[in-house]
Parts: C-alpha cells; sequence; structure tokens
C-alpha cells in the first residue's frame, strides 16, 4: 500500500504543474486585473499604472508564471493584493473555518444518511421507504442556496434558534471553551442546511446498494445457516453495501475542502468557497491560483484516500 | 387536438400560479397593516413612489436615553472585509466603514466639504510661502512655489491621543507622508500627496526627506503646497496620521501586513478597537480618553451581513443600523417599525457616454476623433432628448433615482447648478435634431441612415449586474429606437463589470466598437470634475474642448477662492456639458439607511462626526412588530 501511495504522489506532480499552468494562463485571461476595481476619481490613475508595473502585472505571462512558480517552491505562495497579507496566511485562516465547517458537515451528513438508507433499503417499498425517497428527490430537486436561505430564515431569523451569520460571536477570547461552543454553534446551521440536501444522494446509494445486496446469493446461504435478521443486515448486507460510499468518501473530502459557495455567502461564513469567489471577482491572482493548486491537491489526495479506504473495507480488492 | 391541451394545461397551471401570487400580496398587505401604527415620515407618495425629499438626514430621538449600551452595526457586504484597518494603506470600502468608528481625519469638514477647523487640528494659511522651504529649492522651483504655492500651519489639539495614551504629534503626521511617498508603500495614497513640494523627490530616491514638510513643534506642523487652489481645502490635504512610536521602525512594505494594521489596529477616534474576527467581525470598547468627550455607548460591535439578510437582521434587532441598505429592498420594507429611514443623496451619478476618440498611452493624452461615429453633436443632443429618465427613476427605482439633470450632482449643494434643466424628454426634438444633423430614413423602414445613407447602427455597451441592468438597458435601446435610430447591445449581450471597463479604456487601450456605454461615477467630495473630464485616462468618452480645458482650469485657479467666482465658472462648465454633450448624466441617487428607533444622535450628514454623542434608549434592540 506504501508503494502504492507513493507511486500516485509522485504521478501526481506533473499533474498539479500542468493545472498550475492552466490556472495561470486562464486567470490571466480572464478580462481585468486586481487593479480594475479601483476605477474612483478619487485615485490618480498614474498611481494605479504604477501599482501595476510594480507588481509585474504588465510582465508577459511566462515571466510572471516562473516569478510565482520560484515562490512557490520556496514556499512563499505571494502576497494577496486585496488583503495585503501573505497568502499563505489568508488562507490557513479560512481553510480552518472550512475544515470544520466539512467535518461537521460529513457527520450529519452520515448521520441522516446511514439510518435513512437502511431503512429505506431494509423495508422498500413500505410507507417508510417512500417517505425517505420522497424527501431525497425534494432533496435533489432544491437548489441549495433557496435551501440555506429558508433554513436561515426559519431557524435563524423566525424561531430564533440559531445565530444567522459569521463563524463566531464577536468578542469572545480565542482558545476559551466559550469560544469553541460559540464556533459549533454557528457551524450547526450552514452544516446542517447543507448535510441536508448533500445526503440525499448518498441515502440513495444506500438503498439501493442494500437492495441489490438483499437478493445476493450470498445472503441467503447467511440465512440458511440460521443467522438473526439483524446479523444478516448488520453484517453481511451493510458491510457490503457500504462500498460505494466508501468510494465517494474521499472525493467527499475534497469536495468540502473547496466550500459551499453558496452556504458560505448566504451565512457570511468567511471559509474557502467565499474567498476562491471573491478573489475571481476581484481578480486576485495570486489567490485564485494558490487556491486552485490547493484544490488540486486535495483531490488528488481524497482519490488516494478512497483507494486506500475502498481496500480496507473490501478485503477482495488489492491495491498495488 | 394536442394544442388544444397544452394550452388547457398552461391555463391551469398559470391559475394555480395566480392563486399562489395572490395569497403572497394577501400575506404582504396585512404586514403593512400592522406597520401603519408605528408610522414614520417615509410617506408612499402615488403608486408606490419616493421621495429624497421626505427623508431626514438625521435621527429623531426618541424616550430617553440608558448609560452605556452596546450598538450593533451592519457592515453590509458579500465579502468578507480585508482587514488593512488603517487610513493610510486601505482601499476597501467596508475596512473604511470599520475605520470610521476607531480613527478619524485630523480635518474635519463641513455640508459643503470645506475644511473645518472643529476637528481635531485646526489650520490657517500662512501669508506667504514658508522661506525655510524656499530656501532648500533649487532657484527655479522656489521661484514658481513661491508664485503658485501656499504654505499652511496646522495645529493638532493637545487633548488628542493615541488609544496607548501617546499624544498625536506633528511627527507622526509627517511620517504618514513619508510612508506613503516610500517607493515601498503598497497602497494606492500616492496621488493624493503629490501637491506637497519634496514629495516626487523622495519618490523617486533623490532626497532623504520631504522639504515641504517642516515639524514646528510636538503638535505643530507647516506643509508647503505646490498650487494652491480650492482643492486644497477640499479634500486635497492629507489628514490622517500614522503613529511614528509604533510604525517607525517596521519596513514600509510590512507595515500592511503587521499586527498592528490587522490584528490590534491604532487610532485616535471614539471607539477603541478590543477584538477582531478576520473578515466578519470586530468588537469596540469605548475611549475614555477621546478629545471631544467620553462616548456614551460603552461598546460597538461591527459584523458582516449578507445584503440577502440584511432586512431580516434589522427586523430581528441583531443589528441597530448598517453601513449601506440595498435600495431595492425599500419599497418592500418601508413599513419597518423598527427603524427610521435616515435619506441622503448620493455623491454619484449614472451616465451614457459617447466615444469621441481614443487614448495615446505613450504621451498620455487623449486623442479626439474628429470623424468618430458619434462626432455630430446634435446626435448627441437628439440622443439625450430621446430618453426618459424621469420614467426610468419612478418605474425601476420607485423614485429613489430620478432625472440627472447636470454632471455636478446635488450632492454638492454649493455648486450643482438646480436652475439648469439638462435636455429635457422630448422625442420631437430629438427627431428635429436627427433631421437638421442629415440623419434620415432613406428607405422608409423606420431606421435612420448616416448622413451618407449607409446603415446606421450604435454599439451600446452596459454593464450587467443587478435586476435593473437589462430592462434599463432595453428601455433606452427602445426610447432611441423611437427617434429612429438603431442601437444594438455591444455583442448583444450585457458586459461583465472587468470586461466593460477594459473595453470602455480603464487602461488606455479603447476597444473601437464601443460607441456608447452606460457608467456611474462616484465623485470625490472636491467638486473639480477635471479627474474625469480634463486630459486624464478616466475621460472615457475621450472628447477634448478649449472651453472646458478653460473653465476646468478657473475652477481650481487662484481666482476661485472666491465661492461665487466659482460657483458662477462650474455653472457655465455644467452648460457647456449640456450643450457640447460629450456624456449625459442619466440619473442622480438617494442613500437610505435604516436606524433602529432605540438609537439616538445618529446622522449620516456629510461632515458629521459627532459618535461619541451616539446613544441608546434600550439594553436591546428593538424588534419589528
Amino acid at each position: 500500500m506504501w508503494k502504492f501511495s507513493l507511486r500516485r504522489i509522485i504521478t501526481m506532480i506533473p499533474q498539479i504543474i500542468l493545472l498550475s499552468i492552466v490556472v495561470f494562463i486562464l486567470a490571466k485571461m480572464m478580462p481585468g486585473d486586481a487593479l480594475t476595481g479601483l476605477i474612483d476619481p478619487n485615485i490618480d490613475p498614474s498611481t494605479i499604472e504604477e501599482k501595476r508595473e510594480a507588481l509585474g502585472l504588465n510582465d508577459p505571462w511566462y515571466e510572471q508564471y516562473a516569478n510565482w512558480i520560484s515562490g512557490v517552491l520556496h514556499g512563499d505562495l505571494g502576497q494577496s493584493f486585496k488583503f495585503k497579507m501573505p497568502v499563505s496566511e489568508l488562507v490557513w485562516q479560512r481553510l480552518v473555518n472550512t475544515f470544520w465547517l466539512s467535518v461537521l458537515t460529513l457527520i450529519i451528513t452520515y448521520l441522516i444518511a446511514v439510518p435513512l438508507g437502511i431503512t429505506s433499503g431494509r423495508f422498500h417499498d413500505t410507507w417508510a421507504d417512500r417517505i425517505i425517497t420522497g424527501y431525497t428527490y425534494i432533496g435533489f430537486a432544491a437548489p441549495l442556496f433557496i435551501f440555506a436561505l429558508v433554513m436561515l430564515w426559519i431557524f435563524g431569523f423566525y424561531l430564533d434558534w440559531f445565530p444567522t451569520g459569521g463563524s463566531v460571536k464577536p468578542g469572545i477570547e480565542p482558545g476559551t471553551l466559550d469560544y469553541f461552543m460559540s464556533k459549533v454553534y454557528h457551524m450547526l446551521l450552514p452544516a446542517l442546511s447543507m448535510a441536508l440536501i448533500s445526503t440525499v444522494s448518498t441515502v440513495q446509494y444506500l438503498r439501493s446498494e442494500i437492495i441489490d445486496t438483499k437478493q445476493k446469493d450470498f445472503i441467503l446461504t447467511a440465512r440458511a445457516k440460521g443467522a438473526s435478521e439483524s446479523r444478516v443486515y448488520n453484517r453481511h448486507i451493510l458491510r457490503n453495501s457500504l462500498l460505494p460510499i466508501a468510494a465517494f468518501f474521499g472525493y467527499e473530502i475534497s469536495g468540502l475542502i473547496g466550500g459551499s459557495i453558496f452556504i458560505e455567502n448566504i451565512f457570511g461564513y468567511p471559509g474557502m468557497g467565499q474567498l476562491f469567489l471573491n478573489s475571481i471577482l476581484l481578480r486576485d491572482y495570486s489567490v485564485v491560483t494558490a487556491l486552485v493548486l490547493l484544490f488540486g491537491i486535495f483531490t488528488i489526495l481524497g482519490s488516494l484516500l478512497s483507494d486506500i479506504v475502498l481496500s480496507i473495507v473490501d478485503p477482495r480488492i488489492r491495491i498495488k | 387536438m394536442k394544442k388544444a391541451t397544452f394550452s388547457k394545461l398552461l391555463l391551469a397551471f398559470l391559475l394555480v400560479f395566480s392563486l399562489v401570487l395572490t395569497a403572497c400580496s394577501k400575506d404582504g398587505d396585512k404586514a403593512k397593516d400592522s406597520g401603519d401604527k408605528g408610522d414614520k415620515k417615509t410617506e408612499e407618495k402615488e403608486d408606490g413612489l419616493y421621495s429624497i425629499e421626505d427623508f431626514s438626514n438625521t435621527k429623531t430621538n426618541e424616550g430617553k436615553a440608558i448609560e452605556g449600551g452596546n450598538l450593533n452595526y451592519g457592515l453590509v457586504s458579500d465579502t468578507a472585509f480585508e482587514g488593512t484597518l488603517n487610513w493610510n494603506f486601505y482601499d476597501g470600502n467596508p475596512d473604511a466603514k470599520i475605520l470610521d468608528w476607531f480613527d478619524e481625519p485630523l480635518l474635519q469638514w463641513d455640508v459643503n466639504y470645506v475644511y473645518t477647523n472643529d476637528g481635531a487640528a485646526s489650520y490657517e494659511t500662512d501669508a506667504e510661502v514658508s522661506p525655510a522651504v524656499l530656501e532648500k529649492l533649487p532657484a527655479e522651483q522656489a521661484a514658481e512655489v513661491k508664485e503658485n504655492g501656499v504654505t499652511i500651519t496646522f495645529k493638532i489639539r493637545d487633548n488628542v491621543n493615541w488609544h496607548d495614551g501617546k499624544p498625536v504629534t506633528a511627527e507622526d503626521w509627517a511620517f504618514a507622508h513619508e510612508v506613503i511617498a516610500n517607493p515601498k508603500y503598497d497602497g494606492v495614497r500616492y496621488g493624493d500627496i503629490t501637491n506637497v513640494v519634496g514629495v516626487e523627490e523622495y519618490h523617486d530616491g533623490k532626497a532623504d526627506s520631504i522639504t515641504g514638510i517642516e515639524v514646528i513643534d510636538e503638535k505643530t506642523l507647516k506643509i508647503t503646497y505646490k498650487e494652491q487652489s480650492p482643492s486644497l481645502l477640499t479634500g486635497g490635504i492629507w489628514t490622517y496620521p500614522l503613529a511614528k512610536h509604533i510604525f517607525g521602525d517596521m519596513p514600509v512594505d510590512k507595515i500592511s501586513s503587521s499586527k498592528e494594521v490587522r490584528e490590534k489596529p491604532i487610532g485616535f477616534g471614539p471607539f477603541i478597537v478590543d477584538s477582531i474576527v478576520p473578515g466578519e467581525s470586530v468588537v469596540m470598547k469605548k475611549n475614555a480618553d477621546y478629545w471631544r468627550g467620553e462616548p456614551k455607548l460603552d461598546s460597538v460591535t461591527i459584523k458582516v451581513v449578507n445584503p440577502t439578510v440584511v432586512v431580516q437582521a434589522l427586523e430581528k434587532g441583531e443589528i441597530d443600523t448598517v453601513s449601506e441598505f440595498p435600495v431595492d429592498q425599500f419599497p418592500a420594507n418601508a413599513k419597518m417599525s423598527n427603524v427610521e429611514y435616515l435619506g441622503a443623496i448620493d455623491r454619484a451619478y449614472t451616465y451614457i457616454g459617447f466615444k469621441l476618440g481614443s487614448y495615446d498611452k505613450e504621451n498620455k493624452s487623449i486623442k479626439p476623433d474628429p470623424n468618430a461615429k458619434m462626432a455630430d453633436v446634435k446626435l448627441r443632443q437628439a440622443m439625450w432628448h430621446a430618453v426618459d429618465n424621469d420614467t426610468v427613476g419612478k418605474k425601476f427605482y420607485h423614485g429613489l433615482r430620478w432625472n440627472a439633470t447636470t454632471l455636478i450632482p446635488p450632492s454638492h449643494p454649493e455648486f450643482h447648478d438646480a436652475t439648469n434643466e439638462g435636455r429635457k424628454y422630448d422625442p420631437e426634438k430629438a427627431k428635429q435634431l436627427l433631421d437638421e444633423a442629415g440623419y434620415k430614413d432613406v428607405d422608409g423602414d423606420g431606421i435612420r441612415e448616416d448622413k451618407n445613407g449607409k446603415p446606421f447602427v450604435i454599439n451600446f455597451a452596459s454593464m450587467s449586474g443587478g435586476d435593473t441592468a437589462e430592462p434599463l438597458a432595453k428601455y433606452y435601446i427602445q426610447a432611441w429606437k423611437e427617434v429612429g435610430l438603431n442601437v444594438e447591445l455591444l455583442d448583444g449581450r450585457l458586459q461583465e463589470f472587468n470586461t466593460f471597463y477594459d473595453r470602455v479604456g480603464q487602461a488606455g487601450d479603447d476597444d473601437p466598437a464601443v460607441d456608447i456605454y452606460q457608467g456611474a461615477w462616484g465623485v470625490g467630495i472636491d467638486v473639480d470634475p477635471t479627474g474625469l473630464y480634463g486630459n486624464v485616462m478616466f475621460n472615457f468618452s475621450r472628447w477634448q474642448n478649449d472651453k472646458n480645458d478653460e473653465l476646468l482650469a478657473k475652477g481650481i485657479s487662484k481666482d476661485a477662492f472666491d465661492v461665487e467666482y466659482r460657483k458662477e465658472v462650474y455653472n457655465k462648465w455644467q452648460q457647456l456639458m449640456v450643450d457640447e454633450v460629450p456624456v449625459f448624466p442619466t440619473l442622480y441617487r438617494a442613500i437610505l439607511v435604516p436606524v433602529n428607533n432605540r438609537v439616538q444622535n445618529y446622522s449620516i450628514e456629510e461632515g458629521w462626526n459627532e459618535k461619541q454623542d451616539i446613544a441608546v434608549t434600550s439594553e436591546k434592540a428593538l424588534k419589528a412588530k
């Protein structure tokens, strides 16, 4: 397995370099640059021109790329023009927020998905199953940003159960228990909104997989051996049905690291998705390229993780 | 047969839909009824129209204020704030809104944007240019400065101290200039201080200090400016000191990312930053040592609120007031019972510009083209007469934007010529002007051809964004069609912000495909329009006119210190722009700011800076009924 992982990581390097070049060129092809937003009669155009020159925005793209990549190799992701701070620091701030939001979302997603999936698979074509599949269809159909707004309105504003924006209550000392609790409290509603929608595909996978497995011969054998119904479901069927979920696990993580642009914007939650979108809109190139690089690395790592998890869940799969 | 079923289905669908709609509107009525009790001065006129004149810019006080209390300020933005919390380095609007609470300029300005002596510092113009400065200059430059320049003496009040207790000194003020002029400076304010004698030399590394700045004693500073003009006293002075005892030893390019700017920023305003959650909130406590007196509030909490939920946050009393309010959400929430809406005229206008040339990047000069497609002044005049901006303001903006007449908006009451009516909506006149100019319909299809009888298509660049962008552009195109002009959207669609300004020429690379464009300008506090209509990059229409140059120069000449003279000059300029129409203004805009009823002594008036007086009448903000 180690050999396999190492090989995967090595093949990843040219992929990432290629990715970074493509992203860099695409970013440069976008109209405007970080200084376009400063069109303001109160700011002297020659100052802007000077800044443009100083930032190297007038150089050809390959020179800018060379500058940037040599910085990256030295561990320097550059300086964000908009935030006037090192990109690595900026990304770290946001990554922490997004990471915890993702963990909570994942936990809630599986907490919902597994029992619902099992119930609806085990008792398929009953009323319980119909209700659950009904929910999944609604989940598929509901656009996340509208759903999130509705959730925010009901639970945040109308019932007043949850805070309605930000990642933590202003003015709490970092590091205290209060701070931690406040962070979790602020994350709950966005995480729940996202989980309620993103869980539906997992429920569906699990359901169809269980229905499929239920009819396999080895289940018949297990029953013939006299295994109890709960043993049959929990040991034989469930374990075999988890395969597709495990396969998706790694991807799901990399998807969540990218953050949810909708969720983060609606809940005013400063995470990676929001940062990414704004950096594109403001043409903050150093941040955009650094983020894409990061997303690329996470996606590749995520698929590696998926493979490894898969091999653990299903010993028949051997990775070499 | 099939068609019939389809139309039946459609009918059924529409019925259901209209039922849903009526149900919704019923709810809306109910909400309105209950809101009526707490009715405010915001009166609805005919058909849901509003007018800026019905809004006050200062909060009416109700009830009795309590001791202390916390004010929640919503920073309305769909992005996190950048957190460059220092006036010398910031460039984002959200950051400025936060800065306003804990730091302030040394000079205050009045409603006409002229510096007063009521601020943290006072100023006095010296009788003649400082001899000490002239001595240090080469003879030729000295003569020039002596002739055109001016020395101003500033005195910082004795009780003005930084939040850490150290006095705000003349050194700090001089230091701000040095940092901005430093070639390693990473902000955008250098253009603001180049009028100071010696700044350019310092910037280019030819001098070790800025010749024009003399620190007389701890609280007194003399600055010599190259050009004396009325603009100097309306925003032409850099009035934000930089704490030298903190930033003095820091490399200039590291200041903006330092802890003292981002985590524990310093100022001398009424509140002190207590804690910051990067990008989302700031908590401030009062500065008991504030020079205007101890603030009545104990603390202020600023947090970012997404524009989509700002109404709910206000109704719930989660925030007391906001940095800005999306005006398009006002008509639906005009009767919100727990707030009072303050209103002011925005320092901005929307306009339509005609491309009359290009930009010469080498010589940094505009290059008018006498043969440009839009070069005929009658054509431009006709296009102004053809559009009905009054109706546009009513139909698209409920009267909260209204017909603009001249290029100096009424936000500058002193210089806006209210008697100048611009060009009124008059399609007949438009047609007549076009006939006179030779744009005639030769082939009888209702569309005018150009002077040579060739097909005549005008390409219109307009920006995307907001719900009204598209219908508005379509309206204008329609209006021009009525007088027989064939105007088409550039590329058949709206342009995204960056693309739009690239093609219009923000970097000097004008796209020749653009014939006319719709843009908007926020104008500075100084009325001088040279930055937009002189020989500069931002003169996107690339229009040049001797009379214009002359008037713009007169407006900032020494004679213009006489306000009456300056008014006359700008009245003439406004009329010139109505005659020549290189661009024409379309709409002026209102700013609305809702403030919770518990808040007292709050204002959005220009130059208001009495935040220490803000008080609240209850611990918690009032909720909407």
